[in-house]
């Protein structure tokens, strides 16, 4: 026994494969039942901008979390506005993995994800709104201080303003002084958002 | 990077204060896993206030908020590229080489049928120093290496070093870690400053040019149980990142391991893998069929 080479070559020989490589074809293979096949479906369908609504589609139903993780990677990878309407409905999930994954997926995708900050921060629903701001925190994109300085100057849930507190603390510059210390006046009674603000207003200064 | 450029402020204006650091410090950890000390200081203040010329930024909150906020990521990449040192050398982070010989090798080999080899990725090969030391360390340390067959495959990205890797030519400062009876057996030495490694164990590696962000290029990749990718995922953005850890999950057996550099985590890429916790290192393994990560 001892170091070996196969021969020819050890790498994978091509298979014939059940479902065909194309668009279509890897549509299918996102229903095959086998979740190997899925997740293989999944990454190749990175390279089809059309696919965008099937790969969401697949991950409301999917149950494997390695086939999620792939779904999620070739959503990101897309990066498309309608790779970003496909996950914007799992900010709604009550599983937290989906949510988590979306946000992760929604973050690596700036200027897809943009245009619908504004209407995310207006959501009814609170907990859209808190992993919003949290997706703020990842996004990479110019805009995000002006979001942030709205969340604090008008914000009305306390929880949402805590959670883009939080964000302004790491992120934020001089610019945000005036609306950190507006959000501290506008919930005066609150223990929390006093400490929370008085934390970032002093980072910021001392920097 | 989009700071408008204006005219150069004088340097020392930008200087980096000890909130700037520590600012710094935990960004460039979260993104890169690479924790600076502060005996680092002058090191990173250094290659900060170059990136803050570089760019025009007049100061570090002007330099940081960009880097914060910038779309492309590009300039995190050069920032990247300026804080680490790209060097390779023979038994590197070996300590990651006791761990395959000491536990990952031994719990693989329960789980396969009894005759079925063991195959070993390392990526990147770079000028082949990894492969062979790999292959050495088997050689010298695994005592199952006389009872199982291994199979090495490296690949790189890059063509010339791949040819490098063949060539098997290696400086005094490379080889500069390996035990005197390792460098005797296994290299000849030329002239006063070159030791050329031995054809063996250059037939022994099958070498291979692969893009770790081509699902064409890794799904030749199958049935992998060890693969060794160490301080590659750091120059990678977060989506290229993601998107090589799903192609090593692929590439591996369940049950398959992964070593990443000792700056560099998979719980902050993917949350495919399960921690292992062995005495010489932390690595990753893919969960065996059936299991959770």
């Amino acid at each position: 026994m001892a170091l070996r080479k196969s021969n020819p070559s050890p790498l994978h020989p091509v298979q014939p494969r059940q479902h065909p490589r194309d668009l279509l074809g890897l549509q299918q293979q996102l229903g095959d039942a086998d979740p190997r096949q899925r997740r293989l479906a999944a990454r190749d369908l990175a390279a089809h901008p059309q696919a965008a609504l099937s790969l969401g589609q697949a991950l409301a139903a999917e149950t494997d979390g390695a086939v999620r993780e792939a779904l999620f990677t070739s959503l990101a990878t897309l990066a498309s506005e309608a790779a970003v309407q496909s996950l914007l409905p799992l900010l709604r999930s009550e599983d937290a993995t989906l949510r988590n994954g979306a946000i992760e997926a929604l973050a690596a995708m700036p200027q897809a994800v943009a245009p619908c900050v504004d209407g995310l921060l207006c959501d009814p629903d609170p907990d859209v709104r808190i992993f919003t701001v949290n997706l703020l925190g990842e996004l990479r994109h110019a805009s995000v201080p002006g979001w942030l300085v709205q969340v604090l100057r008008h914000e009305t849930h306390v929880n949402v303003v805590a959670a883009a507190l939080e964000v302004v603390a790491e992120v934020g510059s001089s610019a945000e002084l005036p609306a950190l210390r507006a959000a501290r006046d506008r919930f005066d009674d609150d223990a929390f958002i006093q400490f929370a603000a008085d934390l970032a207003i002093s980072r910021i200064e001392a920097a | 990077m989009s700071i408008a450029l204006r005219s150069a402020p004088a340097r020392a204006a930008r200087v980096v204060s000890d909130a700037d650091f520590q600012k710094f410090r935990e960004f460039f950890y979260r993104k890169t896993g690479i924790h600076f000390d502060d005996n680092k200081r002058y090191f990173v203040d250094k290659r900060l206030v170059d990136r803050m010329e570089a760019t025009g930024a007049v100061d570090f909150r002007e330099y940081f908020v960009a880097l914060r906020f910038e779309r492309e990521g590009q300039e995190l990449q050069h920032l990247v590229n300026a804080m680490t040192v790209n060097e390779t050398y023979f038994l590197r982070e070996a300590y990651q080489f006791d761990c395959m010989s000491n536990n990952i090798l031994d719990e693989l080999v329960r789980l396969k049928p009894r005759g079925e080899r063991l195959r070993i990725w390392s990526i990147p090969s770079s000028t082949g120093e990894e492969p062979y030391s790999i292959a050495m360390h088997l050689l010298e340390k695994w005592p199952g290496i006389d009872a199982h067959d291994v199979e090495i495959l490296s690949s790189d990205i890059d063509t010339q070093v791949l040819d490098a890797a063949q060539r098997g030519v290696y400086s005094a400062r490379s080889v500069a870690n390996l035990p005197k009876s390792w460098l005797d057996k296994y290299f000849t030495r030329r002239g006063e400053h070159e030791w050329v490694i031995s054809r063996d164990l250059v037939a022994a590696v099958e070498f291979s040019r692969v893009n770790l962000s081509d699902p064409a290029d890794t799904r030749r990749f199958r049935d992998i149980d060890l693969i060794f990718c160490r301080n590659l995922l750091i120059y990678f953005d977060d989506q290229s990142r993601r998107a090589a850890a799903e192609a090593m999950y692929d590439a591996l057996r369940p049950g398959g391991f992964v070593c990443l550099g000792h700056s560099e985590s998979m719980s902050r890429i993917s949350a495919l893998y399960r921690v292992r916790r062995f005495a010489d290192a932390m690595v990753y393994q893919k969960p065996l069929n059936g299991e959770a990560p």
